[in-house]
Formats: structure tokens, C-alpha cells, sequence
């Protein structure tokens, strides 16, 4: 690996298709072997800064950098060093899984073939593909083309990889599996992948970076995106006369926001608080008070990567 | 790592050659490993050599049946040329798969070029050698040894700068237009506007150079001059060279734009 200190780095990244701003200047940096998600709804400019990154598109401003190597100017070098598996990954049809993976391996290796065969084996049993090696494409599903697409972004070793949703057409176990690969590759390699699926990013990723609408809205390792500017929450579920209850829960000078879920006759609220202390003491007794009211279940609220996700960038959206 | 990494030399290919080779075996696996091969020359054989046999059949003299038989060259070869040309490009960057092979060590001149090789090497047996030879036989089956075989193969000379033309130019309009529509109507168009008459009179009328910039005489009996490929075959000296020098210019502009074009394309 190269002395420099982000295998990704961009200042002011920025392109736009025919007037429309499909990604703002963008500040990205991704540290060696690391393993970074890359969050965002649809058309947040994901896929765009993935092809940025690749060379297959050009940006509209701004620079960009992968291992140091610029990615207008040299991107020869770059892709040389990295493993791509596209969104919507597509191969030739009339190829085997081998072939593919022969096909792929002899851009970057020459020589004889004992090496590269024996480089493929090795990728296709990591990929769980070995028993369905010489067999056409036409007939894989798609969690094996998904496996296919993982096999051929790391036939080459590669110092990067790049998965633009790797997990988005599998079932949980074909999720798990390719979790426990990119956790296996993870010591190799910097993997950088953009999902949809924001448990899998808060199990295997050290950092997220968050787009909305084409702008970077947050950057950092995980611990730190989930203790960002949260504020203490908990969670009560009732039965009975609830509105009394809520009204006067919301009456409370410490209460700062609730959300309601109803389900099965009960209500759940989610309670945003100020001071978590006199909440703690006081929520339970406080929709308990009035009687005609069963408290099921009250506990401290623990957030997850979805919850910031979602008001981050619900944050975004109201500062525009 | 594994111990096969020991084993892996890394590619030494640089510059605009990156990833060329490798390309280049796929694109030409694709013609040679899969049906395409002899999908194409049963076609060529039932359209081309089909209609020299039933012009024989019909008792058509020596100089009909090489005519025909170079007429319907020159009126189908450019429609399977543009047919596969405009394919290899659209349908990989439709499909996805462009995109993919150039996320890899692959530079966008070697991916035109491969495709242009081996297309042109792929057209030249399955709708040039292969058909050429088979009619070479019928005719001299049918009349003797009235016809020399360079003269012949000369004529099939021009009957594959005639698909070099269509192939190119099909190619190049692939990497400035999106759609399939225009890029086979327009090649489509040409192939077929020159030998028709009520285009032929105002066009020697008003633009009377046009045909020797073109290659419609290369093949077609345009303006009842005889085409040059029909010139070479019955061994006959050329009236002008003209149309030959073009059509190669021509080949060399559209690979320059594609080659252009397909560098500035985004994925």
C-alpha cells in the first residue's frame, strides 16, 4: 500500500448532467483497510461518484484521487489496483462462471495459466460458486450472479474494492455470506460499497459517509455518527385510553418530541427527552397516573444506524 | 494471500494497447466458440450463393450470374456488417457490459479496435471468403474456366472494402447515437440509395461526384457503368480508381471519429 494517507480523497468532486447538479462538491476520504459504506436514498449521487472514482464518466469540477493517483489523468494505474462490481452487474451470457473469471484475471495477469487457474478455484470456492463453475450463465439466479459479481471484483487482489450494492438482490444467507467475505477481505484490501441496507453497514463497516441529493451530509467512523447530536430518547408502549396520557406526557417541560406507532391495540411512543434522568423517573408513573392505562413494555431507546440515517437526512432535507 | 499469487505475472500492456490482447481473444471466442460463425455463413451461403444458383437455374448467361451475384453482395453484405457492428457496441453499452470491462484495465481505443478486428475478420471469412469461393466453384462449374481466379478474388477484394465501408461507418455512428434506429437507418439507407434509379438521375444531375466518393460503385451496376468489383473479376483493367481511394479514406475517418467519440463517452 501506498504512504498516502486515503486510499480515496476528493476536494470538491462535483458533476452535472446537462445542467442538473448530480453530485455537489464533494469532500470524501477513505482510509486504508478500512471498510466504508457508502449511504444515501436513491439518487443521492452514489453510483455517480463510484463511476467518477472508475474513470467511466468525467468529473464536472473538482479533483479526485485513488492511492494518490489523480483519476482524470491516471486512471489507468488506478484500475489496475482496484475490483468494481457494478449496481447492476452484467456479463457476457454465453461464458461460464470460469470463463468470466478467466476473462477478468487475464486483464491484469499474463504469463501461463497455472497461476490464474488456480487463483480462479481459489475465488470461486471463497464465493461458494466451485459446483457451478462450467455451467452458462443463463441459468444462475440472481444471488449467484450477485457471488459472480464479488468473485470477479477480486480476482485480482485488488487494493481497493468497490461494491456498488453488493447486497441488494440476495436473501439473508447470500447477505450474510457476502458480509463474511468482505470481513475476510477486509485485512487484504480497503473496501468501499454503497447500500441501501444500513444494518449490514452498522456490522462490518468502520466508517459511513451519507449523501442526500447529490451533497455529502455526514463523514465518519460509525461510533461517532451514532452518538452524533443525538438526543436521549425512550420508548413506551400502552394499552387503554392513551390520548390523556399523551397529552399530558406532552405537557412536560422536558419532552421535546413523540412519535406514535399503534399496533395490536397498543400504542408505542417514542419519546424524545431533554433530561434523561427526570424522564427515567418520571414516564412511567406519569402515563400510569390517570388509571385506565397498562404500561407494557418502557426502556431507554437504543439508536441505530437507521435512525441517525434517517434524520440526518431528513435534516438535510429541511435545511434546503 | 494464496501461494498462487507467486505463480501471477502482472500484465505488462500499456498506453492505448491496455487490455487489447485480452479483448481481443474474447471478442473473437465470441465469433469462433459460440453459433455466430456459422449462423452468419449459412446466411451468407443462402442469400448469396442461393441467388447465383437459381440464376443458373434459369439459364442466366455468364456475365447475369457474376453480376447478380455481386449485386446481391453489395445490397446484403453492408446489412450484416451494420447489423453485428451496431450491435457490438450499443448492445454492450445497453446491456451494461461495456461499462464493466472498462472498470478494468482496458483502454476505450483497444475495446473499438477489438471489436473492429474481429468483426472485420469474423465478415471477411463468414460473408466474403467463404461465399466468394463457393460462387467462384458454381461459375466455373457452369461455364468452364472463363473466369481467373486473382481476377476474382480481386473483385472479392472490393466486395470487402465495400463491408470494411458499412462496418466502419456503423461502428462509428454506434458511439454517437444511442439508439439502433439511426444508426441502421442511416447505413441502411446509403447501402441502398445509390443503385436505385429515381436517385440516381438528379443525384448525376446535381452532384455528379457523389458516386465516386461513395462506395456504391464498387459492387452495384451503377449508372450502367459496371461495377469495379465485376471489372477485377472478368480480369478487365479498372476505369478509375476513384471510389476505391475514397471508400479507404472514409474507413480511416470513421475508425479516427469512433475512437474519438467512444473516449469522450460516459458510463
Amino acid at each position: 500500500m501506498d504512504a498516502t494517507k486515503y486510499v480515496i480523497e476528493t476536494k470538491g468532486l462535483a458533476k452535472h448532467y446537462n445542467g442538473m447538479q448530480a453530485l455537489k462538491p464533494l469532500d470524501l476520504q477513505v482510509a486504508p483497510n478500512s471498510i466504508c459504506g457508502f449511504l444515501g436514498p436513491n439518487g443521492a449521487g452514489k453510483t455517480t461518484t463510484i463511476k467518477l472514482l472508475l474513470g467511466l464518466a468525467q468529473p464536472s469540477a473538482g479533483t479526485g484521487r485513488v492511492f494518490g493517483e489523480d483519476i482524470r489523468t491516471q486512471n489507468d494505474e488506478i484500475r489496475r489496483r482496484v475490483g468494481y462490481l457494478a449496481q447492476d452487474q452484467r456479463f457476457y451470457e454465453y461464458m461460464t462462471a470460469r470463463e468470466t473469471l478467466r476473462f477478468v484475471a487475464r486483464f491484469f495477469y499474463e504469463g501461463t495459466n497455472a497461476g490464474i487457474e488456480e487463483r480462479i478455484a481459489e475465488t470461486l470456492e471463497l464465493v461458494g460458486l466451485a459446483d457451478k463453475a462450467d455451467r452458462p450463465l443463463k441459468g444462475f439466479s440472481g444471488g449467484e450472479r450477485q457471488r459472480l459479481g464479488i468473485a470477479q471484483a477480486q480476482v485480482n487482489y485488488p487494493d481497493l474494492l468497490i461494491l456498488d450494492e453488493p447486497a441488494a438482490s440476495l436473501d439473508p444467507i447470500g447477505r450474510h455470506d457476502v458480509l463474511e467475505v468482505m470481513s475476510r477481505l477486509r485485512k487484504h484490501t480497503t473496501i468501499f460499497y454503497s447500500t441501501h441496507i444500513l444494518d449490514d453497514v452498522q456490522r462490518v463497516s468502520d466508517t459511513a459517509v451519507i449523501l442526500n441529493k447529490g451533497a455529502l451530509v455526514a463523514q465518519g467512523p460509525i461510533e461517532d455518527l451514532l452518538a452524533r447530536g443525538q438526543a436521549a430518547a425512550f420508548t413506551l408502549t400502552v394499552k387503554g385510553d392513551t390520548d390523556g396520557v399523551r397529552a399530558r406526557l406532552q405537557g412536560q417541560p422536558w419532552v421535546t418530541h413523540i412519535e406514535t406507532m399503534s399496533k395490536n391495540g397498543s400504542v408505542t411512543w417514542r419519546i424524545a427527552v431533554s433530561d434523561p434522568d427526570v424522564a427515567e423517573a418520571q414516564l412511567v408513573p406519569l402515563a400510569l397516573g390517570s388509571g385506565g392505562v397498562t404500561v407494557c413494555e418502557f426502556g431507554r431507546n437504543h439508536w441505530n444506524l437507521e435512525d441517525v440515517f434517517m434524520n440526518i437526512v431528513k435534516e438535510s432535507n429541511h435545511e434546503r | 494471500m494464496s501461494a498462487s499469487t507467486a505463480l501471477l505475472v502482472p500484465s505488462r500492456e500499456h498506453g492505448w494497447k491496455m487490455g487489447l490482447n485480452n479483448f481481443l481473444a474474447k471478442e473473437m471466442a465470441a465469433w469462433w466458440r459460440t453459433r455466430r460463425w456459422w449462423m452468419q455463413c449459412l446466411v451468407a451461403l443462402v442469400l448469396l450463393n442461393g441467388t447465383m444458383a437459381l440464376n443458373l437455374k434459369g439459364g442466366s448467361g455468364f456475365m447475369n450470374a457474376a453480376m447478380a451475384f455481386l449485386t446481391t453482395a453489395g445490397l446484403c453484405v453492408p446489412v450484416a456488417a451494420v447489423n453485428l457492428a451496431q450491435d457490438a457496441i450499443l448492445g454492450e453499452r445497453h446491456s451494461g457490459t461495456a461499462a464493466w470491462v472498462l472498470s478494468k484495465p482496458l483502454r476505450r481505443p483497444a475495446f473499438i479496435l477489438a471489436k473492429l478486428l474481429a468483426h472485420g475478420l469474423g465478415l471477411l471469412v463468414a460473408w466474403v471468403v467463404l461465399p466468394g469461393a463457393v460462387a467462384f466453384l458454381q461459375l466455373r462449374g457452369y461455364f468452364g474456366s472463363r473466369l481467373s481466379a486473382p481476377g476474382f478474388a480481386g473483385g472479392m477484394g472490393l466486395d470487402y472494402l465495400n463491408l470494411l465501408f458499412y462496418l466502419t461507418l456503423a461502428l462509428m455512428l454506434a458511439t454517437l447515437f444511442d439508439s439502433r434506429g439511426p444508426v441502421l437507418g442511416i447505413c441502411v439507407a446509403l447501402a441502398w440509395s445509390g443503385p436505385m434509379g429515381f436517385i440516381i438521375q438528379p443525384m448525376q444531375r446535381y452532384v455528379p461526384w457523389l458516386e465516386n466518393i461513395l462506395p456504391w460503385r464498387l459492387m452495384v451496376d451503377f449508372s450502367r457503368q459496371g461495377p469495379l468489383a465485376g471489372y477485377l473479376a472478368m480480369g478487365q483493367r479498372l476505369p478509375t480508381v476513384t471510389p476505391i481511394v475514397a471508400t479507404v479514406l472514409w474507413c480511416v475517418l470513421f475508425v479516427v471519429v469512433a475512437l474519438w467519440r467512444f473516449r469522450r463517452e460516459e458510463f
